[in-house]
């Protein structure tokens, strides 16, 4: 297949189809609504399930339902509808099930409104569920990043048997790129589902069930110490990084996602006026490239972290500079998107950003 | 010379909303109309103020929040422009037959003098082959109830758009043009792309992305 122009949401379906995606379930929300419209229609055309279910909680514990029963399935929505479903992603990650969330996120807090905005990255990262557990979180820059991240999902959801969370705001999901859906993915082996809750005919003999549910507090400890190895492995295999423009940089911006791309025009911007900046792209939020930030080198003057929200990352900066470096912070919200001036403006008067 | 009247649809992101925009300022239109209720971001409201500079009306909801409201008002003011007869307008449709649906309203003025244009993406998944153009086509003239009068090859991949591209739609939208007996109105691309040498039949239309912005 040559390339194509699409929508980032119409990218994010046919790449899940490419993915291999068995059903999805959802329920409406701007600005997210063309992920269900293309899988109800090229879904259903091709035997698959797509089924827009009453509310975002059936949505998610359908979802729950049907990574039991060892099928490829997803769900999508947007910062509110996010937040309904964080008790099924509690149980999903609980049960060890694989399964993949799309988050097209919009401006908050509450209803908020239908602009872009990345207010959402604790919600993705720290999580809204209960408990002691962690979504692999994705969030990619382009349409292409988006389309080959998709794809990719389903095999790393099923290889540590966790749900991956692709994380964008709503431009992403609302521009248009030119994408190639048949770029290869990396290859891994795949352990047969012999867990799922698919029917004793499938494993005669064993009762398979699919349960977040543990009573004795000495097996729950285990299965929470087991959770963490595995994050720590998930730590190790799948961070993913982009190291920008890294050429013994003054200045080092963090940013991802949209606010990445707008960073990069100020980059260009910067370079033409003789101030060195480079860049630390985030690609993965969980786990967060912590080690990219050795790279920074000792005399750089200080780092800015920016972000379309009002300083959620900027957590985990901190915790990756650990008191090397000044850093500072730029952020707009609410839906507001910056020009790339004002990331030169901040990064030209970077000691009024600096937070700590 | 374009018509008094001109109703701009197309499959859902063949650029519609970039050809009226750039129809508006180039052609000097009076009025442009936006029926966009299928997305949420990226309508010709957004560019009101602009238009508004270039002294051309913009007409879309009368809703307070209308630029950030996911909600498919549209304000009676739409038939103004037919009731004047110094008024050029264009009226830019939403995306596919189901945009074209809101020109059931214009049942009663069948006899204006007016052009239907559809505007073509060849690297649109569903608007990739001469056929699939034509049944487009047909489901537009049946939910519209209007006859298209003319096509538009806007052929992209936006700024990863080639000369060899823009080609390759020209062949497809020549054949749709043939088999349906259809004039093509325009060729439109992108100011940006060196086109030396570049020759076509019909009219040309350069367009500047006025939505795009430096780092998209």
């Amino acid at each position: 297949m040559a390339k194509v122009l699409m929508k980032g949401n119409e990218a994010i379906a046919l790449a899940a189809i490419k993915g291999g995606v068995d059903a999805f379930y959802g329920y409406p929300i701007t600005p997210q609504n063309e992920v269900p419209e293309y899988l109800s229609k090229h879904l259903l055309a091709n035997g698959k399930v797509f089924l827009q279910s009453e509310s975002e909680v059936s949505a998610i514990n359908m979802v729950y339902g049907a990574a039991g029963a060892g099928a490829r399935v997803m769900t999508s929505s947007s910062s509110p509808g996010i937040a309904l479903k964080q008790e099924g992603i509690s149980y999903i990650a609980a049960a060890e099930l694989p399964c993949l969330i799309v988050s097209v996120m919009r401006g908050g807090p509450g209803l908020g409104g239908i602009q872009p905005s990345q207010a959402d990255y604790y919600q993705a990262t720290r999580g809204g569920g209960n408990g002691d557990y962690s979504l692999i979180v994705y969030a990619p820059e382009t349409i292409q990043e988006v389309a080959d991240t998709i794809k990719e999902s389903f095999d790393i959801a099923d290889y540590y048997r966790n749900p991956v969370m692709v994380l964008v705001d709503g431009l992403i999901g609302q521009m248009m790129e030119s994408v190639d859906f048949d770029k290869p993915i990396k290859e891994r082996f795949l352990p047969e589902k012999d867990w799922a809750t698919n029917g004793t005919a499938n494993h005669p003999g064993r009762r398979n069930v699919a349960n977040s549910l543990q009573i004795d507090p000495n097996a729950l400890e285990q299965h929470n110490i087991h959770l963490q190895e595995k994050y720590n492995l998930i730590k190790k295999n799948e961070t993913r990084y982009e190291m920008i423009n890294f050429d013994d940089p003054e200045y080092v911006i963090v940013a991802y996602g949209t606010m990445a791309r707008i960073c990069r025009s100020a980059i260009e911007m910067l370079n033409k006026e003789g101030i060195k900046v480079g860049m630390i792209r985030p690609i993965s939020l969980f786990p967060y490239p912590e080690k990219a930030f050795d790279e920074i080198p000792k005399n750089a003057k200080g780092i800015l972290c920016a972000e379309l929200s009002m300083g959620q990352m900027l957590d985990d900066v901190l915790i990756a500079n650990n008191g090397r470096h000044k850093v500072g912070f730029f952020g707009r919200s609410g839906g507001m998107l910056p020009d790339p001036e004002e990331i030169v403006d901040a990064i030209k008067n970077f000691s009024e950003r600096v937070v700590k | 010379m374009m018509k008094k009247v001109t109703f701009l649809t197309g499959y859902y992101g063949s650029g519609k909303t970039e050809v009226a925009m750039n129809l508006a300022i180039q052609k000097e239109i009076d009025v442009i109309v936006d029926l966009d209720v299928i997305n949420p971001y990226f309508r010709t409201r957004e560019m009101e103020a602009f238009l508004s500079e270039n002294g051309i009306e913009t007409i879309s909801s009368d809703r307070d929040s209308k630029m950030h409201l996911d909600m498919p008002f549209i304000s009676k003011k739409i038939f103004n422009p037919l009731y004047n007869e110094k008024k050029r307008v264009i009226y830019d449709l939403g995306g596919s037959d189901q945009g074209a649906k809101l020109m059931r309203q214009f049942d009663d003025y069948k006899d204006m003098d007016y052009d239907l244009l559809v505007a073509i993406n060849i690297f649109r998944p569903e608007t990739d082959h001469e056929d699939e153009i034509v049944k487009l086509i047909n489901r537009i003239e049946g939910t519209s109830g209007f006859k298209v009068t003319g096509l538009i090859n806007n052929s992209n991949l936006l700024k990863d758009t080639t000369l060899e591209d823009i080609q390759k739609g020209q062949i497809v939208v020549e054949k749709v043009s043939k088999k349906l007996n259809l004039p093509i109105a325009y060729t439109s691309y992108w100011n940006e792309i060196d086109d030396t040498g570049f020759n076509v039949s019909n009219e040309i239309l350069k367009l500047k992305l006025y939505f795009r912005k430096n780092w998209f």
